[in-house]
């Protein structure tokens, strides 16, 4: 069952049945306040007809002027009082044996009597015995009393007819049913009505719900409707923003990913092409000088070899992003002192000299990592600058961090490429690049160790002026 | 003569399509950006482009958007391998689309498909002393008609065309039965061998051992 339909049949007949159990209770209670007043009006009437039979039993004795009179006497004053008292009001007297004395009373009535009330009326004279009896569809309020004469029992009955009161009832009964099958029809239409109206911001979270589902993340959910649905909806449109930044951010790493194989098959084909392209030429020419075959020879070396580089880094890069370094304090100025002799051939034979200016810091990293972060960073310098020039090297203390900067004065980059450079494959110098035998990766392998340990590198480059490259590390407390 | 301009900017490859041009007598000039490409076709004179997509400068599409109202037929060569890449070529009106890295045989083929297509090629080859008319689809040797069923001819045309290069039965296969064509090396052979036989050619269309075929020139003896 839906929520809309639980909400709407539980309150209609919640509502239904408050209406029903009220309206009964009010009915039972003027009910009981009309038998009630009919009660001592009876009682009234009760009393009246019993003075007037004792009046008239005290008259005859006067009139006969004795102290007792006989049990026929008592009964013709009986009749005469019923004749006489009772124009509304059924009475009746009997003696002790239930045969009456006097009568003025429906025959069925009488007989109802005598099985009902007589037998319960109280003896000792105090008190009114009251009771409704039914007869023939008419309701008769009868009260009984006893009453000691001259050493006779007498019982005193008289009946009031009270059918109206029950028809009354009947008729108010039957009107309240009428008036709440009809209530409950309108109750049950405005009902119906508010509750859709309320639960239709629902239905719109349920309709905006798929459509996120569905892949649709840019779509956020209009507020509107009571407070509990607004908050929902802002609930749903934080989930929203984390799944679509998530996915946002997949397809970022997809991207990059594709960019980067599609790099890599570019960078694979270009020496595979010449390669394939010289050695093809030199199986199918019929005549191949000597320089040409030289000439052949030397381009699928050289492209030969730049494919191994390139598989080399590669595979660096993909070892790199598996594993955890092994991090120990290492001691800056021999890490320099290391990376300068292991450059130095490189260095003498452009004539290229690389001044250092380290103080004695300590770092945590892995050492030969970041001897080969160093060492790809300075042999980038040298790629960069101009024979007989020189690369400014300083490890400097900056509060707790250690700085280490590698300047030169070569030919620099625009801003647009030391943005890029970091990318896998990005050269802003390819065909110079090339020519060093460089694949495009050292950047992105100096990023990835730089990332291994914590630390971001920066990259300050302007044209033709220089670059420097500055790497940040936490200096380790020598003890 | 034919002149073809090459556009491409990795040193090596511009070497080696120029020495496989060379090879089949195509004057070649190399353009290493771009902008200096796009220039150098505008100024005339070239019968093909051979032009890269990843270029400095200027890439191969807008290169081909600056030249195309030139009417210069365009090869593009390219290490974009992307169906959607391909199109895009195509659409640009480019003529042909090669994926590096590319034999230098296939090169020369879908050259020479481009120069017929422009009727930049001569339909009378000549070859010692047979005369091939290849519009007219006919073939005489010493001045008398020689009958060769379609793919002979087709071979021996291919051959003159490629005068003193070796060619292996794969690429045989593929540029005369077509990349489709299921057919085994031995269909070449016998093909060759009528070829042969037809013509007199004993001497001259020579088996290289592992290789394939070659059709020596007329002089050199």
């Amino acid at each position: 069952m839906k929520l809309w339909q639980k909400i709407f049949l539980s309150s209609l007949l919640l509502i239904i049945a408050v209406v029903n159990i009220v309206s009964i209770m009010l009915l039972g209670n003027s009910h009981r306040l009309l038998i009630e007043r009919e009660q001592s009006h009876a009682v009234n009437e009760h009393e009246y007809f019993t003075t007037a039979f004792i009046n008239t039993v005290t008259y005859e004795k006067l009139a006969k002027n004795s102290l007792t009179l006989k049990v026929s006497e008592i009964g013709k004053a009986a009749e005469s009082t019923v004749n006489s008292v009772s124009r509304t009001v059924n009475s009746a007297i009997y003696y002790s044996t239930y045969a009456s004395a006097a009568l003025k009373m429906p025959n069925t009535l009488n007989k109802k009597i005598h099985e009902e009330l007589l037998d319960n009326i109280d003896l000792s004279c105090n008190e009114y015995t009251i009771l409704t009896l039914e007869s023939e569809n008419k309701h008769f309020m009868t009260v009984g009393s006893a009453e000691q004469l001259d050493g006779e029992l007498y019982y005193i009955v008289t009946a009031t007819d009270i059918t109206e009161i029950f028809s009354l009832r009947k008729r108010q009964s039957d009107f309240v049913r009428e008036i709440s099958i009809i209530s409950s029809a309108v109750i049950s239409l405005i009902l119906l009505v508010i509750t859709i109206t309320l639960l239709k911001p629902l239905n719109r979270l349920n309709i905006y719900t798929k459509a996120i589902a569905g892949g649709q993340y840019n779509i956020r959910i209009l507020k509107k409707g009571s407070r509990e649905f607004c908050e929902l909806a802002d609930n749903m449109n934080i989930m929203a923003d984390a799944v679509q930044s998530h996915a946002l951010h997949l397809e970022k790493i997809a991207e990059s990913r594709q960019t980067f194989i599609a790099n890599l098959a570019h960078e694979m084909k270009t020496p595979l092409t010449s390669i394939l392209g010289f050695g093809d030429l030199l199986r199918i020419k019929k005549k191949v000088t000597d320089s040409e075959r030289i000439e052949y020879a030397a381009v699928i070396v050289e492209e030969t070899k730049r494919l191994r580089s390139l598989s080399e880094k590669l595979m660096e890069l993909v070892v790199l992003g598996g594993t955890e370094i092994e991090k120990k304090p290492v001691d800056l100025p021999k890490l320099i002192g290391d990376a300068e002799t292991a450059l130095t051939p490189l260095l003498t034979k452009r004539n290229i000299s690389l001044i250092t200016d380290t103080e004695d810091i300590t770092i945590e990293a892995d050492e030969e990592l970041f001897k080969s972060l160093l060492y790809n960073i300075i042999e980038n310098a040298v790629k960069a600058s101009p024979d007989n020039s020189e690369i400014i090297l300083k490890a400097k203390r900056n509060k707790d961090k250690a700085v280490i900067s590698v300047a030169d004065r070569g030919i620099g980059m625009t801003k647009e490429e030391t943005e890029r450079v970091f990318e896998p494959f990005y050269m802003a110098d390819k065909s110079r690049s090339r020519k060093a035998g460089g694949a495009g990766l050292g950047l992105a392998l100096c990023a990835e160790i730089a990332k291994l340990h914590n630390s971001v590198l920066k990259i300050d480059s302007s044209l033709g002026k220089g670059t420097t490259v500055y790497i940040e590390m936490r200096e380790v407390k020598s003890k | 003569m034919i002149n073809i301009l090459i556009i491409e900017d990795d040193a090596n490859i511009a070497k080696m399509i120029k020495a496989a041009l060379a090879m089949v007598d195509y004057n070649s000039f190399c353009c290493n950006d771009g902008r200096s490409g796009a220039a150098e076709a505008l100024k005339g004179g070239y019968d093909i482009v051979l032009l890269d997509i990843m270029l400095p400068e200027m890439d191969g599409w807008q290169v081909m958007e600056k030249i195309k109202d030139s009417g210069i037929p365009v090869i593009f060569l390219t290490a974009l391998q992307d169906v959607a890449d391909k199109v895009k070529g195509l659409r640009l009106g480019a003529e042909d689309y090669i994926v590096k890295p590319f034999e230098p045989l296939e090169l020369l083929a879908r050259i020479d498909v481009v120069l017929r297509r422009e009727h930049k090629t001569s339909s009378l080859l000549s070859y010692c002393d047979i005369e091939i008319d290849i519009d007219k689809h006919t073939i005489t040797s010493h001045g008398e008609p020689v009958y060769l069923t379609p793919k002979e001819f087709d071979v021996i045309v291919y051959f003159v065309q490629h005068l003193d290069i070796a060619v292996s039965r794969e690429s045989l296969l593929s540029n005369i039965w077509g990349f489709e064509f299921g057919g085994e090396s031995r269909t070449v052979d016998i093909h060759v061998q009528q070829v042969r036989r037809k013509l007199g050619l004993k001497d001259k269309l020579i088996t290289i051992p592992k290789l394939g075929y070659r059709l020596e020139s007329c002089d050199s003896q």
